[in-house]
């Protein structure tokens, strides 16, 4: 009798213990499984490996202003801030950029023309999908319809008119001026934009692009308005 | 006794061992069925003490619990009634109980043994 009862008791400790057991695995599942193949992760080291490079080499710049700072402050702080200053302007955009770089020409399509279609503005969403498109590539410059594209740019719709910082850009057709660092960077510009998708996306919309050969020399008209720094205030001195 | 601790590490360490999952919409279903045979099983220990033990009353309730367990929640999650509580509620008050009056008989046990 008592083995009979042992036995009962053993069994259902048994089942008990395997449903704990399973409710602890269910439970406690590891996240997301790595199914990266080693294509994709060698693909993620490379880009890792690219923001390494890119944050090293802007250390070193940095260093190099730190270390202009400290050797000649003595001298002639001014000038080393004024140098400082103008770095920032080139940077924000705030100057005239002379260097090569290529001209995109926004048209109707000549379907369009044909078939006598109205001739619309270009969405603010295509013009933000090209200006993406370009900015993958880096140390750009452009302009669009004459309008300096800085960082803190706003391309979108006001009152039903596509504007770029504010201003209205004209119907079709209309140039986009690109610059780069130098003629090969342009170059590769060139073939990304001639064989790109954009294409297709800017015909949907009865628009091409005409890319025009890389230019040696082109200068784009630095940022008009006023820059305003509305969050942005003078520090105290101590 | 020993045996049967034995057959609850042999439970868990299979569980572990063959690493099984269920999907997570049923882990309430399991819980509430390791509650029902956790109360099941110290049932039967109380009425083991108490010269009770019946070994059909046993084994059958150790299914019918779990069934009505995880019958009673699944009716409740298609109902949109938390019905799951009241068979955490039930179970675990008895389980309570039970282990109270197991607590007791062994005491009183020990006592007898030493007086």
């Amino acid at each position: 009798m008592k083995k009979r009862i042992l036995s009962r008791f053993t069994v259902i400790l048994f089942v008990i213990g395997f449903m704990v057991a399973t409710q602890y695995n269910t439970i406690n599942t590891s996240d997301t499984r790595d199914t990266r193949d080693t294509w994709e992760i060698r693909q993620e080291l490379s880009r890792e490996k690219q923001i390494h490079s890119e944050l090293l080499s802007e250390i070193s710049l940095l260093d190099e202003t730190l270390g202009k700072y400290t050797g000649e402050a003595a001298e002639d702080p001014e000038n080393i801030l004024q140098e400082t200053v103008e770095e920032l302007r080139i940077l924000a955009g705030l100057t005239e950029v002379t260097g090569s770089g290529i001209t995109l020409e926004v048209r109707p399509s000549l379907e369009a023309v044909a078939m006598g279609t109205d001739i619309m503005e270009i969405p603010p969403d295509l013009l933000i999908r090209l200006v993406n498109e370009i900015n993958r590539f880096n140390s750009i410059e452009m302009t669009i319809s004459g309008q300096r594209i800085i960082n803190t740019t706003a391309i979108r719709d006001i009152n039903g008119y596509t504007t770029v910082n504010g201003e209205r850009i004209s119907t079709p057709p209309f140039a986009i001026e690109i610059t780069t660092g130098n003629m090969e960077e342009t170059r590769k510009l060139f073939s990304h934009l001639t064989a790109s998708e954009i294409h297709d996306d800017f015909y949907i919309d009865d628009l091409t692009i005409a890319v025009s050969e890389p230019q040696e020399q082109l200068t784009l008209p630095p940022f008009g308005e006023d820059w305003s720094a509305a969050h942005l205030e003078a520090l105290e001195e101590e | 006794m020993w045996i049967s601790i034995l057959g609850l590490l042999l439970g868990i360490s299979l569980g572990l061992l063959t690493d099984v999952q269920i999907p997570p919409e049923y882990a309430s279903y399991l819980s509430i069925a390791v509650l029902a045979s956790l109360d099941t099983l110290f049932g039967g220990i109380r009425a083991h003490l108490q010269q009770v033990y019946d070994d059909k009353v046993f084994v059958s309730g150790f299914f019918f619990n779990i069934v009505l367990a995880a019958g009673l929640a699944f009716l409740g999650v298609h109902l949109g009634v938390d019905l799951y509580l009241a068979a955490i509620f039930a179970f675990g008050v008895r389980l309570f109980q039970n282990i109270a009056v197991i607590r007791r008989l062994l005491l009183a046990k020990w006592t007898e043994k030493r007086g």
